[in-house]
């Protein structure tokens, strides 16, 4: 999933995305593997309570990042970033209300592998060609 | 119906098509139509809302759309269903996302209502004597097409 064209340039979002990608990944082959779904549940429930807390962690960062090199897109990203938020939430609601089902699993995970490769691959790009282009003039 | 509305969504298409495919569709034919009908098997439908109201839709065939979720996700698909509904819906919405801010910088203000997957023929008459585009576009994996029906 993911690709080194993906970089941003900024070492320590770099990291937290290709560890997003990874999970994202490794959670997409646990819901597309023919296993019986109860022995693939665990690993669905990790990934659900790491991508709440890492997305929350990796967020910040990179809004803090922003905020250091004055972003001018800073709200716009951060207003992207709550949707995403809104989005896990919805979900993380949905299941504790109606259970973890199979289908409702890999709704989320289609969604969410989209998802990233978009915004990792376009929104998160251009905070690192304003990094770069900041550097030049510097 | 003015050509800057299909061309807001073919240009976000090949945008998002490019990013997260690594391909790029090259134009084909563009014809008129008079009710928005689909033969494809894939079908993933848009409204939009606000100074243009209609709705747009994107057919493919379901080789195409297996492929395409098979390139994002690095994995082998054999059917449509939720995860890879989902995954097209939500390129669906990428795509329209983008076309918006395309059309605002036309000054034309929409939204986009979230995106609903049809696996099958698609067909829904249009009132009156509304005109839609269709806009075929060709891809290595396979030819796709873009319907709009959007009236100011």
């Amino acid at each position: 999933m993911w690709k080194d064209s993906y970089r941003v340039g900024v070492e320590l979002i770099d990291e937290q995305h290709f560890e997003l990608f990874k999970r994202v990944s490794d959670f997409t082959r646990v819901i597309r593997s023919n296993e019986n779904w109860e022995d693939r549940l665990e690993k669905v429930k990790e990934t659900m309570s790491f991508m709440q807390e890492y997305v929350i962690v990796h967020f910040d960062d990179e809004e803090v990042y922003q905020e250091q090199i004055n972003y001018p897109d800073i709200e716009k990203h951060k207003a992207a970033h709550a949707k995403f938020r809104e989005g896990i939430n919805e979900y993380v609601e949905l299941f504790e209300k109606e259970g973890l089902s199979e289908e409702k699993i890999q709704e989320f995970g289609g969604k969410l592998m989209a998802w990233l490769i978009m915004h990792v691959g376009k929104m998160d790009q251009k905070i690192g060609e304003y990094a770069k282009s900041k550097e030049g003039q510097a | 119906m003015k050509v800057e509305y299909i061309n807001s969504f073919y240009k976000a298409t090949k945008d998002v098509f490019k990013l997260m495919l690594d391909i790029d569709p090259e134009r084909k034919d563009l014809k008129v139509l008079d009710d928005m009908a689909c033969s494809r098997e894939v079908n993933v439908l848009l409204g939009v809302t606000g100074n243009l109201k209609g709705s747009v839709l994107f057919g493919f065939t379901k080789d195409m759309a297996l492929e395409m979720i098979k390139i994002m996700s690095g994995m082998e698909m054999d059917k449509i269903d939720s995860f890879a509904s989902s995954a097209l819906g939500e390129v669906g919405n990428i795509i329209g996302g983008n076309a918006l801010t395309n059309l605002s910088e036309n000054n034309y203000i929409c939204d986009i209502v979230p995106p609903q997957i049809f696996v099958g023929e698609y067909k829904s008459f249009s009132l009156a004597s509304d005109k839609g585009l269709l806009l075929s576009l060709d891809t290595p994996i396979g030819e796709f097409d873009i319907n709009v029906f959007l009236k100011d």
